[in-house]
């Protein structure tokens, strides 16, 4: 006893209705770059838009500190502790924004943080002491979270083929504005001060231009996105197409299941030591090898602009790799490259020479980044009724990340930077070998082989109680048990392609 | 970009070594006095600094012959120095960040002259700090060779303190108020919309 939905399209119309081709859940299976067909594409480029905004505004101090530093009289401790509340805000708020996902939809939650975070970068405008200015990046911080709606929304609307693909390529486009802050603000401030400001007054009016965008950037998805191919969830609940699901439920689903938790250990170490970098790198080259600031902030962005192809990359070689080799080949990957990151970050605590120290920086960003990636291409895979705390908990576990090593090893005196950057490097190596401990049922893991007699339907079902399934609650994670039964590799998965036409 | 990035990174490595006047090689051949008082409080902008300047002169004659300009600057004192690493002192004067801002810059050297002054306004952009004055004597290719001070060698005496502009207006302060409250009440006005959509939806 159903509504027949005025919103849904029906099955055999679904090839019609869709730009793109689509699985039984109408999620895209193909992952067009240069389109902005409704809903997909046009809910990618407006998620990774408004993330990028995000970031922008996070790192938008960073840049301008020179500046700053001397209007405020801040001392290196308290620009220490602002960098720290940067990253440390988002931790709770990207859980509390996976679970907003799960209830509200990506398109709500993402527009009304971004909203919510709006006044905190423009009150960045009338920051007065060191502790004003704490506030406001503890804050503006908290606009970080947007990158759990990101990939949470890629997650809904792109099918297993191509989900790793898509969320490296949303949050690593995102994660270059850590990188583009560092060539906006400081081009932005010069403008303004050519055209008559007091150097002290410039840094303040250059604060709107990264307020301005992350609202425009709200307004846009709140008026062009869509929650999922068949609509969005206050139109689907109402119409008794989605079932509105409770908090408690997906909470527990989601803080019971290991594999969220070993995640969110291991993207503390590499988003977690990406966002750690992004605030000390440019500090580092211009205390340790004497660059001028100008050449140390280019140097700073060069490694967060390195995003624009090696997260992506990391999402689209997790999708590679699946397809001959399962969940299993993604986690060998993800671990392998993270290893490798590690590596390459001990080793440029250790050398002295500067053009060396660019290119290993470079190389380390390039595996940093793309293990990112690779890890959101198996956390689509770990839950289906709680993927958005999921989600929340891995990304809430790269600012943990990021906040320990700050702590541990860029504060204060007791190490020195190159000694913090190769310590931090062995910690990354040690993190990271978790990930052998990760099980799939149905698919096995790095050194398991799946276990006998155990299939898709089995793992994601269970989430769900008789009852519920029952009432017919467990659709959703019914047909994304069928689209995902290539994660067992080559020799399952290419006979029983999605189904489109049931 | 690249390129031009690698280009300013081998300039300023080859900057660094050629130059390596050292503070310590200077002579303290110059008398320095300047108007403000010590503990004195200037506003940025707004008070003005008469620097005065001549040659010591129990020094030998000659000993300015190499001297050819002469930049005054404003320097930290110790106290504001604290915690603050990007104005550490450092010997080397091409790394030494203790005198950031300039009074004078490049004045024409008169050895004839004993009273050599000049006034000028506090900059805008010289930001809160207890400072002193230093005078250096540069050559004919803009090496320092000599220098003078209002301080003593401990840099402990004869500090005034600068207040800086605050950077913040009314108008700034009423606009970011504006946005930050336009940016809230979008949200209600969203989720309002949001309701009347499913509502219309539910009553189809």
């Amino acid at each position: 006893m159903e509504n027949v939905p005025a919103f849904s399209a029906t099955e055999e119309s679904g090839r019609k209705k869709f730009a793109l081709p689509v699985d039984s859940e109408h999620k895209a299976t193909e992952f067009r770059l240069f389109s902005v067909a409704a809903p997909h594409m046009r809910a990618f480029h407006l998620s990774w838009i408004s993330f990028f905004a995000c970031f922008v505004s996070t790192f938008a101090a960073p840049p301008l500190l020179p500046i700053i530093r001397d209007d405020l009289d801040l001392t290196a401790t308290e620009i220490g502790n602002a960098g720290i509340a940067a990253v440390s805000g988002a931790v709770f708020a990207r859980v509390a924004m996976g679970s907003a996902c799960d209830l509200f939809g990506p398109r709500l939650a993402s527009a009304a943080l971004t909203l919510l975070t709006a006044p905190a970068v423009y009150c960045s405008s009338i920051a007065s002491g060191p502790s004003t200015f704490l506030i406001v990046r503890f804050f503006t911080g908290f606009s970080l979270a947007t990158f759990v709606s990101t990939q949470f929304w890629m997650s809904s609307l792109f099918s297993a083929p191509v989900v790793g693909t898509a969320n490296g390529v949303a949050g690593g486009w995102g994660n270059l504005g850590g990188g583009a802050t560092q060539l906006i603000m400081p081009l932005g401030f010069e403008l303004i001060l050519k055209m008559g400001s007091d150097k002290f007054t410039a840094w303040r009016i250059a604060f709107f231009i990264p307020g301005l965008f992350q609202m425009l950037c709200a307004y846009g998805i709140f008026f062009l996105g869509q929650d999922l191919p068949d609509g969005n969830y206050a139109q689907l609940h109402k119409s008794g197409d989605k079932h509105k699901d409770k908090f408690s439920k997906v909470l527990y689903h989601a803080v019971t299941n290991y594999r969220g938790w070993i995640l969110a250990l291991t993207y503390g170490y590499c988003f977690g030591v990406e966002l750690a970098i992004d605030n000390i790198i440019a500090q580092y080259f211009y205390d340790r090898f004497n660059v001028s600031l100008h050449t140390a902030g280019i140097i700073a962005a060069s490694f967060g602009l390195a995003n624009f192809f090696s997260r992506p990359g990391g999402g689209m070689l997790s999708d590679i790799v699946a397809r001959r080799y399962g969940m299993r080949g993604r986690l060998w990957a993800l671990w392998s490259v993270q290893t490798l990151g590690g590596i390459f970050c001990i080793i440029l605590g250790k050398v002295g020479t500067l053009g060396v120290s660019v290119a290993v920086m470079l190389i380390f960003s390039v595996f940093v980044q793309a293990a990112c990636g690779l890890t959101f291409g198996v956390v689509p895979f770990v839950s289906r009724r709680s993927l958005g705390i999921i989600s929340g908990m891995t990304g809430a576990g790269g600012n943990v990340g990021a906040v320990i090593t700050q702590v541990i090893f860029f504060r204060g005196s007791r190490y020195t930077t190159e000694k913090g950057i190769m310590l931090m490097g062995v910690m990354i190596i040690a993190c990271t070998s978790v990930i052998t401990l990760i099980h799939f049922p149905q698919w096995g893991g790095m050194f398991t082989k799946p276990s006998k007699g155990i299939t898709e339907e089995d793992y994601y079902l269970s989430e769900w109680t008789e009852a519920e399934k029952e009432k017919g609650f467990h659709k959703a994670s019914l047909k994304f048990s069928e689209n995902s039964r290539h994660e067992g590799g080559r020799r399952v998965g290419i006979t029983e392609s999605p189904d489109t036409h049931k | 970009m690249a390129i031009r990035a690698f280009l300013i990174v081998l300039s300023c490595l080859a900057a660094a070594t050629c130059r390596g006047a050292t503070f310590s090689s200077l002579q303290q051949t110059l008398i320095v006095t300047a108007s403000p008082q010590p503990a004195q409080v200037l506003k940025a902008g707004e008070d003005e600094i008469t620097v005065t300047w001549s040659l010591n002169s129990t020094f030998p004659a000659g000993v300015d012959s190499s001297y050819k300009t002469v930049t005054i600057k404003l320097c930290y004192a110790p106290i504001s120095q604290k915690y603050r690493g990007w104005r550490k002192t450092v010997d080397n004067l091409v790394k030494d960040k203790t005198c950031q801002h300039k009074i004078v810059a490049n004045k024409p050297y008169i050895s004839s002259s004993s009273n050599n002054t000049f006034t000028s306004t506090v900059l805008r952009d010289v930001p809160t700090a207890t400072y002193f004055i230093r005078a250096y004597a540069q050559n004919s290719e803009g090496d320092e060779v000599a220098y003078g001070q209002t301080t003593d060698s401990h840099k402990a005496v004869n500090l005034f303190e600068i207040q800086a502009i605050t950077g913040r207006h009314v108008s700034l302060d009423i606009a970011s108020i504006c946005f930050s409250a336009f940016s809230i009440l979008s949200l209600f006005g969203f989720f309002f919309l949001e309701k009347r959509k499913s509502k219309a939806s539910e009553s189809k």
